[in-house]
C-alpha cells in the first residue's frame, strides 16, 4: 500500500506542527505569561534530543549484547538495535519512555541552570546571557563526538520498528498529536492555577507581586524548569521522529527564533493563539518547500531565501501593525477549589502550585 | 617571516573594535541590542567583492561605498522599525526580536545578492576569498597595516567628534537624557538617526576591510554576532571607549588565546573557539555587568596588595 503524496504532506505537517506546538507552549509559559525572554530555548530542545540520541541505543546495545562502538560503528549498531526492537517492542518502548523522562529531567536541570541568570538579570541582559547559553550546546555537541557523534551525527533507534513500514510515520504523527493535547491541557491548567496567576502578576508588576508576599524568584525558577523540561521532551520526540541527530541542526534560528516568531504571530500569553500561530507558520513553510519546484526558473536565485525573506517580513509586519497577534490575550478563568482528598491534593500541589 | 596568526589577530581585533563601537553607539541611543549589526558588515564584504570582481577596481574603493550603504540600512532599521516600536512602548524583548527579524530579511537579501552575482557575473560568491586582490605594502598584504591604522584613525576621529564638536555634545546629551536634551532644543531623533548611520557605516567599513583577509559568506552575520556582543559587553555596553578595549580583548583572546592554549593542551581545543565569546558574555553580565571599564580596579588592587 503506497501513501498518496498529499497524505504524506499532511502526516509530516502534523508531526512538525506537534513538535513546534509543544516547544511553543512551553515558551509561551516563560515569555508570554512569565515575561522571561528565553533566547536560549534551543538549549533545552537540544539537550532532549542529545539524551535520546545517546542513551537508549547504548542501553539496548548493552542489554542485547551487541558488540561495537556506539559512535564509530553507529550504523551497524543501530541496525542491530532496531532488529532487537522489532522482536521486543514492549521493553523497547519502556526504555524509550524512560529515556524521554530522562530527557525531561535533564531539561529541568538545565532549566535550573538557566534560572541562575534569570533571577539576577532583567530584560536585554538576560536575553543575551540566555542566548549565549543556548549557543553553547551546539558547539559542544559538534565538537565532542561521544555525545551525538560530533560533525557526523548519529542515528536514533526507532521504537516504532514493529509497526509496518507504511504506517510508521502516521503512527508517529498520531503519538505526537496526543502529546500536544496532553501538554496543551497541562499548560492551560497551569496558567489557571495559583502558580499561573502569580506568574502573570510578576510579569505585569514584579514589585507589587513581591509586596503581596509572592516569592518571585521561586515562581520564575519553577516556570523555567517546567518549561525547559517540556521543551526537552519535544526535542527528544523530534529526534525519534526524524530518526537521527546532528549537533549543527540545533541552531538558534530553528529552535529559538522560529518559536518566538510563531508565538508572536499567534498572540502572546494565549495558548490557543500559540496553536494558531504554529499551524500558520508550519503550513506556510511546508507549502513554500512543497511548491518550490514550480517557482524554480522564474527567479534568478534559490527559492529557499524567499522563505526567509517572507517570514522575516511577516514577523516585522505583525510586530508593527498587530502587536497583539492573531488571537488576543483574554482574562483566564481560575481553577476551582482543589480536590479535598489528600493524596490527589499533594499531586495537585506538586504540579500546579 | 611573521607568524600569520598575528595577522589574523590584528585584522580580527580591528574588525571587532569597529563593530563593537557601532553596536555600543546604537545601544546608547535606543537601548536595544541590535542583532542585525554583524550583517551590516556582511553587506560591506559584498561591496568589496563587487568592487574587486565586478567593477575590477581597487578593492579599497569599496570602503566609502560600504560606509554609505550599510549606514543607510542601519538608518532604515532605526526609522521604520525601532522608532515606531519604541513609540508604542514595546518591551526590550520585542524590539530585540524585531532586530532579529530584520536580520533575517537582510540575510535573505544578501543570499539573493550572492546568487545573483554568481548567475550574472560568474563570480564565486559563497565562501570566497579576496586575498589575491589585496595590494602589497612592505612585502606584506596591505590589509594587515590598513586595518589597525583605520581603527586608530576612526577611534580618534570619533573621540574628537564626541568631545569637541557641537554635534558630539548633542549626541552625548541625548543619550544621557533624551527628554532634557529635547527641551534645550536638540533634535534628539535626528541625532539618533545620525548615530545609527555612523554605527552602521562603521560596520560596513569593518566588513569591507575584513573581506580582504577572511572568507566571505552571506551568512557571516550570525557567526560573528556573539563575538561582537562579547566585545561590547566586556567594554561595558554603555561606554564607547570601553568598546575599543572590549574589541581588542575579545579579538586577541579568540585568535591568540585559542592558538596558544592549543599549543599547550592540544589541537582539539581550536574547535571550541566559538565558546570563548559566549563565556565572556555570560561571565561579564553575571559578575561584572558594567564591563572592564566598570570594575573598580583600585579597590581590587588595594585588596590584593594589603
Amino acid at each position: 500500500m503506497a501513501i498518496e503524496p498529499a497524505a504524506i504532506f499532511i502526516i509530516d505537517l502534523a508531526a512538525i506542527f506537534a513538535i513546534y506546538a509543544i516547544i511553543n507552549l512551553s515558551l509561551n509559559l516563560e515569555f508570554g505569561y512569565g515575561g522571561i525572554p528565553n533566547f536560549g530555548k534551543v538549549l533545552a530542545v537540544g539537550a532532549g534530543a542529545f539524551v535520546i540520541a545517546s542513551m537508549p541505543g547504548r542501553i539496548i546495545a548493552w542489554i542485547a549484547g551487541i558488540e561495537g562502538d556506539y559512535i564509530r560503528e553507529n550504523l551497524t549498531v543501530v541496525a542491530q538495535v532496531n532488529a532487537w526492537l522489532l522482536e521486543n517492542p514492549v521493553p523497547g518502548f519502556a526504555i524509550f519512555a524512560m529515556a524521554v523522562a530522562m530527557a525531561a529531567l535533564v531539561g529541568g536541570a538545565l532549566g535550573a541552570v538557566t534560572s541562575y541568570p534569570a533571577l539576577r538579570l532583567r530584560g536585554d541582559y538576560l536575553a543575551i546571557t540566555l542566548l549565549a547559553f543556548g549557543e553553547s550546546i551546539r558547539i559542544i555537541g559538534n565538537n565532542f563526538p561521544p555525545l551525538v557523534g560530533g560533525t557526523l551525527g548519529v542515528q536514533v533507534p526507532d521504537p516504532l520498528s514493529f509497526v509496518p513500514d507504511e504506517l510508521r510515520f502516521p503512527t508517529a504523527s498520531l503519538v505526537l498529536m496526543i502529546m500536544v493535547v496532553v501538554v496543551y491541557l497541562y499548560c492551560e491548567r497551569t496558567i489557571r492555577s495559583p502558580l499561573g496567576r502569580s506568574l502573570r502578576a510578576i510579569r505585569d508588576n514584579e514589585l507589587a507581586a513581591e509586596s503581596l508576599g509572592k516569592d518571585t524568584g521561586r515562581v520564575r525558577m519553577k516556570t523555567i524548569m517546567v518549561a525547559s523540561a517540556i521543551a526537552a521532551i519535544a526535542g527528544a520526540l523530534y529526534a525519534v521522529y526524524v530518526g537521527s541527530t546532528i549537533a549543527i541542526a540545533y541552531d538558534r534560528a530553528s529552535w529559538t527564533f522560529w518559536p518566538f516568531l510563531m508565538i508572536l504571530i499567534g498572540g502572546l500569553a494565549n495558548n490557543k493563539g500559540v496553536l494558531v500561530g504554529t499551524l500558520l507558520f508550519v503550513a506556510l513553510r511546508k507549502l513554500i518547500i512543497f511548491f518550490k519546484d514550480s517557482f524554480e526558473g522564474f527567479v534568478p536565485f534559490d527559492v529557499v531565501w524567499l522563505d526567509l525573506l517572507l517570514l522575516g517580513s511577516i514577523l516585522l509586519a505583525v510586530l508593527l501593525f498587530r502587536p497583539q497577534g492573531v488571537v488576543v490575550e483574554k482574562p483566564t478563568h481560575t481553577l476551582g477549589r482543589p480536590p479535598t482528598d489528600r493524596g490527589i491534593k499533594r499531586v495537585f500541589n506538586l504540579l500546579f502550585r | 617571516m611573521i607568524n600569520p596568526v598575528f595577522f589574523d589577530a590584528a585584522v580580527f581585533a580591528s574588525l571587532l573594535v569597529l563593530l563593537s563601537l557601532g553596536l555600543t553607539l546604537t545601544y546608547l541611543t535606543t537601548k536595544v541590542p541590535n542583532f542585525a549589526h554583524a550583517s551590516f558588515a556582511t553587506l560591506g564584504v559584498y561591496m568589496t567583492l563587487v568592487a574587486s570582481r565586478v567593477w575590477e577596481t581597487n578593492p579599497y574603493l569599496a570602503v566609502p561605498v560600504a560606509f554609505v550603504l550599510s549606514g543607510a540600512v542601519a538608518v532604515a532599521l532605526y526609522t521604520f522599525i525601532l522608532k515606531p516600536l519604541a513609540k508604542r512602548g514595546a518591551s526590550d524583548a520585542i524590539q530585540m526580536i524585531a532586530t532579529l527579524a530584520f536580520d533575517m530579511v537582510l540575510i535573505a537579501g544578501l543570499n539573493i545578492l550572492a546568487d545573483y552575482l554568481t548567475e550574472t557575473f560568474r563570480v564565486k560568491s559563497r565562501e570566497f576569498t579576496l586575498r589575491s586582490f589585496d595590494l602589497e605594502f612592505m612585502d606584506l598584504p596591505m590589509i594587515v597595516t590598513v586595518a589597525p591604522i583605520a581603527v586608530a584613525v576612526i577611534g580618534i576621529a570619533l573621540y574628537l567628534m564626541l568631545k569637541k564638536t557641537k554635534f558630539g555634545i548633542a549626541v552625548r546629551a541625548s543619550t544621557e537624557n533624551p527628554d532634557l536634551s529635547g527641551t534645550v532644543g536638540i533634535n534628539v531623533k535626528a541625532v539618533y538617526t545620525v548615530a545609527w548611520w555612523i554605527a552602521g557605516g562603521l560596520a560596513g567599513v569593518a566588513g569591507a576591510l575584513m573581506a580582504l583577509w577572511f572568507l566571505g559568506d552571506p551568512n557571516l552575520g550570525p557567526l560573528l554576532i556573539p563575538s561582537v556582543f562579547a566585545a561590547s559587553i566586556a567594554g561595558g555596553f554603555t561606554n564607547i571607549f570601553g568598546a575599543v578595549a572590549g574589541g581588542l580583548l575579545v579579538g586577541l583572546a579568540e585568535v591568540l588565546g585559542t592558538r596558544f592554549l592549543a599549543g599547550e593542551l592540544g589541537s582539539w581545543l581550536i574547535a571550541y573557539r566559538p565558546l570563548i565569546p559566549l563565556i565572556i558574555i555570560a561571565v561579564t553580565l553575571m559578575f561584572a555587568p558594567r564591563g572592564i571599564t566598570g570594575i573598580n580596579w583600585s579597590k581590587i588592587r588595594s585588596r590584593i596588595w594589603r
